[in-house]
């Protein structure tokens, strides 16, 4: 095979395992922003997280929430809702970012999937 | 409240679902730290050739006789036919012996505690309607939809459920529709001859919404992810798994993908059993 597609197919090769495994972190990071409230399921994000402060920030303490099955769940505490919720954001987007980071440093097939073998 | 895991492992004669069982019962304890019972029809096999003290219940149902025949595939180019003994999970409320229940496939990799929030969920039915193929490559609307006509698919590999009498209203009604099997594949237009737990679940979703969209059931946590009988488990490292997922349109060629800390619905049984062998083996 000539050598210049050799390389070119390696390094495509390289590219789908990256991008499969950027896909693996990204459903995983989905996962971690899931946070339980009094039984109900919310999944953080940036707007839920805005929400609440807009809320603190004009004086409400308690509020309905629409969760993740779209049924109503009042909070009567909310401010330990929001830290509850910035939380889960922190920890699971510093461990997306650590981990990607990491995955990106890796030049290899091998690496990438961590394999052993 | 009591609470537990259920797994139903009824072997044929290629795939044994005992060991796989086994393996499931030990993540389970390791990672959500509650009792699982097995429920099957091969008992004495159970006994002879694993730990049995691994599980909470030995539940023993009978034998069952009839042919369901399907394919397994192990990878894109090998494939052996056998008995698929799928008739006995609509039986799971009267079975299990919890207050609240999450019933597994046997196939199914644990690797987080993900499944911990069920038991704090204030819907007394999960299951998950969303799934994630590790491929990414390929067309999943069998997974979406039960038939083209169909209603909304519903897998029946994870499902939570707390006893009470609108729950068992709903397994009576899986038991009906599986009496009634070819009835309802006809209702719901679906080709396949072959029963299918998933069909089944979803369309008695399907009837106790009012025959249209509606939240009878609440989604399970996250996404159901998974590989299928096309793609190989090649090697399980504590919480890390490799796989190997078919190449689309490469008949026999595969990538490599890992997943860490991910809940993983593996249904290539064989390649599962050859990586439940060396871990064992590793174990020893």
């Amino acid at each position: 095979m000539d050598e210049r597609l050799k390389k070119a197919l390696d390094f495509s090769n390289y590219m789908v395992t990256l991008n499969n495994q950027k896909r693996v972190l990204e459903e995983k990071y989905n996962q971690e922003l899931l946070y339980y409230h009094n039984g109900s399921q919310f999944t953080v994000t940036r707007e839920l997280i805005n929400f609440c402060y807009t809320l603190l920030s004009t004086g409400n303490t308690e509020v309905v929430l629409v969760d993740d099955n779209k049924l109503p769940v009042q909070v009567i505490d909310l401010e330990e809702f929001h830290s509850n919720v910035l939380d889960v954001y922190f920890t699971a987007s510093n461990s997306y970012y650590n981990e990607f980071v990491e995955l990106k440093q890796k030049r290899t097939v091998e690496k990438l999937v961590d394999a052993n073998e | 409240m009591s609470k537990g895991v259920i797994v139903f492992a009824r072997n044929n004669s290629n795939i044994d679902y005992v060991k796989q069982a086994f393996y499931l019962a030990k993540k389970v304890k390791q990672h959500l730290g509650l009792p699982t019972s097995i429920i099957t029809d091969n008992v004495d096999y159970l006994k002879k050739t694993y730990n049995e003290n691994v599980f909470d219940k030995i539940i023993e149902i009978d034998y069952d006789h009839k042919k369901n025949l399907r394919n397994f595939f192990d990878g894109a180019l090998s494939s052996k036919s056998d008995n698929f003994k799928n008739s006995s999970r609509s039986s799971a409320y009267d079975l299990t012996p919890y207050d609240e229940t999450l019933l597994l496939d046997s196939d199914f990799i644990i690797s987080n505690d993900l499944f911990l929030n069920c038991f704090r969920s204030n819907h007394d039915l999960l299951l998950y309607k969303d799934s994630y193929d590790l491929s990414g490559t390929r067309n999943t609307k069998e997974f979406e939809f039960i038939s083209d006509s169909g209603c909304e698919f519903y897998w029946a590999t994870c499902v939570f459920f707390r006893k009470n009498e609108t729950n068992k209203m709903f397994f009576n009604l899986i038991k009906h529709i599986q009496e009634e099997w070819h009835h309802y594949r006809r209702v719901y237009q679906i080709q396949s001859l072959l029963f299918r737990n998933d069909f089944a679940f979803s369309i008695a979703i399907h009837i106790l919404n009012g025959f249209k969209k509606g939240n009878f059931a609440a989604q399970m946590p996250g996404k159901l992810t998974y590989i299928t009988d096309q793609d190989i488990l090649w090697n399980i490292d504590k919480e890390k798994m490799l796989f190997l997922v078919a190449k689309k349109d490469y008949i026999g060629e595969y990538h490599a993908i890992s997943t860490k800390n991910l809940n993983v619905h593996v249904m290539n049984k064989f390649s599962l059993s050859r990586v439940i062998d060396k871990e064992l083996v590793n174990e020893q």
